[in-house]
């Protein structure tokens, strides 16, 4: 009942994320570009694969590092990223979650899933909801799925990677939380030298 | 039989008689009392014999009565602001869904094209997540589509809205009545008043049977010599449809007559006529006898009851007479003669005004098309619902129990897919010089995300529910396995990338059976020592693609093809690496799937929710996925399909798509030009084609020059979306002139097509696994693929000498 409860929690902030009103206008395509800011641990069983610790740097250096100021940021919450449509079924569904109703929410954020098949806020708030079905794989899957669609947005992979790490401590694989705790962390720091 | 018997029994009689005829007044006298018993033992029979009638009556009449099959629903439109669809698409959807054109959008399931707007009122619908109301909105639309959407009826704002799902079919026994129930209090009242008209004038005062009217029928057939008139009731017609054969003898008659009465004495009129109305023949389909007017409504109509016309309520009593003899489909002239005459009578009855008895008399029949030999509009489909549903319900609960079935049909890609196989085919046919009618086809469109079967064909004869070729013609698959080999090599980043040069040099393998396998191109000829490994992909060389799945292992690829999602267990010969495994259409679009997903499976599904008869929730298929493969390695796959789309064998595609749209995909051809076959996906479709003939002859097509023509004809109506190269968290895109000259002995290719373009700036960003990025690779303006094949030739050199090696330099540390 005590990871119950934590796992309610973190649905809430989860859903309660994607509540918030910030409003932006401008949306961010997904890229996935040299710049990109590395984890600073790779996701298990690849870490043996991906030693590397800094930043890519492709010799010659045919891409400038475009510095956050003169890049859109990507969308951090489910309001810039969705349309009208998709934003009413995603708040038809946070209602049906919050009221426990978990099978109607994750059937509602299907529908939304037909509407924009590759929006990485409508996976994320699956996985939140396949984590409170008390589904950690399943969560898990979705989670990274959304990491998957996404594309390089930091706002995004930290709440994945926070919502893996839950799943994986429902699961009973502490190490792996850990090891998805310190991405999310490391996400959420890339997120703040954006938005800075 | 029944008059044999006797006959055969006089002849003991006889003796008996005989013996008895002496004492014959005395006899007559002693017989009084016995005849008298007799009377009463016969009274007592008839009058147990009514009670267990009684019983019978009543029993069925307030037990379950009806058998309900299992109805079948296709996927809700769903309606809102950036819907990719033009008015004329959603009306005609509209229109297959029984909408109709109307100059006023007061009633559910009528729409009006108003300037450049669309009123729709939509209908009431009880889906699998509860009800929705109807409502009226209006669609504004741009070049793109649907571009506002909002109330009209005052009601609450709306983001969204699904339409009505149209119902595609029933789950019934091989031979068996499917019905839609009704209630009489949601008819359109003309339904009934006009049934009591045209078939039972005293119905509300006759007791069951009505003497009257016998007489009359009675009289009429004397005159004529024959049986012309029937004085049946309609609670005789009932009783006659509900518990009795088809017999035609005065037993049955009597029976009938007697449970008539019973059923009358038990029963209150609004009872027997909403029975009636839900038991009445009204055509046949197949082996589906269409039972009640609920059903006849969507089998001729395409509609539900209460929005039909008085003209298309008139057809349908009149059909009552005799649904075959007056088939509209078959007879029309006939049946729009007799429901000219059932309109007179509802006209002198003084329940249609004279306004509505002009127009209705000058409609047409107004009935859906339908062909002959169609059992149900997408059998196909429904033969895949039906497997998906097995195991989890028994064939009792699918065929009796009333279920509801939403599925992921969507039936506008499944009506042009069809169209598009039927039509292709034939084409293909004419300007091949093939034999008309010879091909065959078979095909499967998914979601991509989500894994849902959006539509799925078996056969060019799509209504006829034959071999269902998309689940169970299995074909070798040729070329749509290489992917597989490729994702395989690239899932190893140490020693694979997508310019990593492969050896397309001729190859003998000894096989364990004592023969010789020797591939070979579809050229013929060899392409050198060092073809890239995305180029080898791109024209689907043999030789590379053979030498690579060797090099890397048969049963690591047979390991992928299992993540991917196959279940089948093939044979670990080197030739699978070029398609040697048998599969159906609908296996291929699994492992596809995958690939398209990303490398997340699905399973796809063609089920979303099954609900009991009134709605409540029975058994959903949520949404599952699991990451089988590694997204890296499927995106460098993915990428390189992309060129085979772009610049490969799969590049015809683009004189009818639209070249912003990326798509990826394979074609596969076999031995003898067997199979023809092409899978491949945008962002939110994947499609599988495969061409061929059920006599297993040669087709005479290649994958480009059969599957590929329909598939892109198929994909093109499904509103495509392209594929957003959004590169995972572990690959890196780095610009790269590729400019690749295979050169040197063995390479009889045409050197021209190996020209990429000199200019720095038509550089193409080429995906790497991060870490694995081979080093040297700096200026935009050396050639990087001569660049590698030496550095391949250096690392073979040292291989050879160290025994172990890498030749490729991490850069990054």
């Amino acid at each position: 009942m005590i990871m119950n409860k934590r796992l309610l929690a973190v649905l809430a902030v989860i859903l309660l994320a994607g509540c918030a009103t910030t409003q932006r206008t401008t949306t961010y395509p997904p890229t996935g570009s040299v710049s990109e800011p590395p984890p600073s641990t790779e996701p298990r069983g690849e870490t043996s694969r991906l030693p590397d610790r800094n930043p890519p740097q492709v010799s010659g250096g045919q891409r400038e590092q475009p510095s956050p100021a003169n890049q859109p940021l990507p969308p951090r919450t489910a309001e810039e990223a969705s349309s009208p449509a998709v934003r009413s079924l995603l708040g038809r569904a946070d209602t049906l979650a919050r009221n426990g109703n978990m099978d109607l929410a994750s059937s509602t954020l299907e529908r939304a899933l037909d509407l924009e098949p590759r929006n990485p806020f409508i996976y994320q708030r699956l996985a939140a909801v396949k984590l409170a079905q008390g589904q950690p794989g399943q969560a898990e899957s979705m989670a990274r799925k959304s990491n998957s669609v996404g594309g390089d947005n930091p706002f995004v992979r930290a709440d994945n990677w926070q919502l893996i790490a839950e799943a994986r401590r429902t699961a009973g694989d502490r190490q792996g939380a850990s090891e998805a705790a310190a991405q999310a962390e490391n996400y959420h720091r890339t997120s703040l030298q954006l938005t800075r | 039989m029944a008059r044999k018997t006797p006959k055969s029994r006089r002849p003991a009689r006889r003796p008996s008689k005989k013996r008895t005829a002496k004492p014959r007044r005395g006899f007559i006298r002693r017989l009084v009392p016995y005849v008298f018993l007799l009377f009463c033992l016969g009274a007592v029979v008839v009058a147990a014999y009514a009670v267990y009638l009684d019983g019978e009556v009543r029993s069925q009449f307030e037990g379950t009565r009806w058998t309900l099959p299992a109805k079948v629903y296709a996927a809700p439109l769903e309606l809102y602001a950036g819907l990719d669809l033009s008015r004329s698409e959603i009306v005609s959807r509209l229109q297959r869904q029984g909408y109709r054109s109307s100059s006023s959008t007061d009633k559910a399931g009528t729409y009006e094209t108003v300037g450049g707007s669309l009123d729709v009122h939509t209908r009431p619908f009880a889906f699998w997540d509860g009800d929705q109301a109807d409502r009226e909105i209006r669609m504004g639309f741009d070049s793109s589509g649907v571009a506002s959407l909002r109330p009209l009826d005052g009601g609450d704002d709306l983001a969204l809205i699904r339409l009505d799902p149209l119902m595609i079919g029933s789950i019934y026994p091989t031979q068996g009545e499917d019905r839609i129930l009704v209630k009489l209090d949601e008819v359109p009242p003309m339904l009934p008043a006009g049934l009591i008209t045209v078939e039972d004038r005293d119905f509300l005062h006759h007791w069951g049977v009505s003497p009257k009217s016998i007489l009359r029928a009675a009289v009429a057939n004397l005159r004529a010599g024959h049986v012309v008139q029937g004085g049946s009731t309609i609670t005789q017609q009932l009783v006659k449809n509900f518990y009795l054969n088809n017999q035609q003898t005065l037993v049955r008659k009597a029976k009938e007559a007697l449970m008539a009465i019973l059923l009358d004495a038990h029963y209150s009129k609004p009872e027997i006529l909403e029975a009636y109305l839900n038991e009445v023949y009204l055509g046949q389909d197949g082996g589906r006898a269409i039972h009640g007017f609920g059903l006849a409504s969507y089998f001729y109509f395409q509609k539900p009851l209460e929005e039909l016309q008085p003209n298309e309520i008139a057809l349908l009593v009149a059909m009552v007479k005799g649904p075959s003899y007056y088939d509209p489909r078959r007879h029309p002239e006939r049946v729009k003669a007799r429901r000219n005459l059932v309109l007179d009578m509802f006209h002198d009855a003084g329940f249609l005004d004279d306004e509505g008895w002009a127009v209705a008399k000058k409609a047409d029949l107004g009935v859906t098309a339908r062909s002959s030999r169609t059992t149900s509009q997408y059998p196909a489909f429904i033969d895949l619902v039906r497997r998906q549903l097995h195991g989890q319900y028994d064939d009792a609960d699918l065929t009796d129990d009333g279920l509801r079935i939403f599925t992921t049909l969507d039936p506008a890609i499944q009506a042009s897919t069809e169209e598009r196989i039927n039509k292709g085919l034939s084409d293909i046919e004419r300007a091949r010089g093939i034999t008309a009618d010879s091909l065959q086809s078979a095909a499967v469109v998914t979601s991509v995300e989500g894994g849902r079967v959006l539509a799925l064909v078996g056969g060019r004869d799509a209504g006829f529910a034959g071999f269902n070729r998309a689940l169970d013609a299995r074909r070798p698959i040729g070329s749509l396995m290489k992917p597989v080999v490729y994702l395989t090599a690239l899932s190893e980043p140490s020693k694979y990338n997508v310019i990593t040069p492969l050896d397309d040099s001729p190859l003998a393998v000894k096989l364990a059976s004592g023969d010789t396998w020797r591939p070979q191109n579809y050229s013929k000829a060899s392409h050198g020592r060092n073809v890239p490994l995305h180029y080898a992909l791109t024209h689907s060389y043999n030789l590379a693609t053979a030498r690579l799945a060797l090099d890397v292992g048969i049963p690591n690829v047979i390991e992928t093809l299992k993540k991917l999602g196959y279940t089948g267990d093939p044979l670990a010969v080197p030739s699978l690496s070029l398609g040697a495994v048998d599969m159906a259409p609908m296996q291929v679009a699994q492992i596809y799937n995958t690939l398209a997903g990303g490398g997340y499976y699905t399973p796809l599904l063609a089920i979303r929710d099954v609900t009991t008869r009134e709605g409540e929730p029975l058994n959903r298929y949520p949404l599952q996925i699991k990451r089988v493969v590694d997204e890296a390695p499927v995106y460098l796959t993915d990428w390189v399909m992309q060129r085979v789309a772009r610049y490969g064998t799969g590049s015809s595609m683009y004189k009818v798509l639209p070249n912003s749209v990326n798509m990826a995909g394979k074609t596969g051809t076999t031995d003898n030009l067997r199979d023809s076959w092409f899978a491949g996906f945008g962002a939110n479709r994947l499609a599988v084609v495969w061409v061929g003939r059920d006599d297993n002859q040669s087709a005479q097509l290649t994958g480009a020059t059969g599957a590929l023509q329909l598939w892109t004809r198929i994909m093109n109506d499904a509103n495509p979306r392209g594929i957003l190269d959004v590169p995972p968290e572990k690959v890196v895109d780095i610009p790269l002139r590729m400019r690749f000259s295979p050169g040197g002995a063995g390479s009889g290719a045409n050197q021209d097509l190996y020209q990429y373009a000199q200019s720095c700036g038509n550089a193409t960003d080429v995906p790497f696994i991060r870490g694995y990025v081979p080093d040297g690779l700096s200026g935009c303006d050396s050639d990087i693929m001569s660049e590698n094949a030496a550095r391949a030739r250096q690392q073979q050199q040292q291989r050879e000498s160290e025994d172990e090696g890498n030749w490729l330099q991490r850069i990054f540390r």
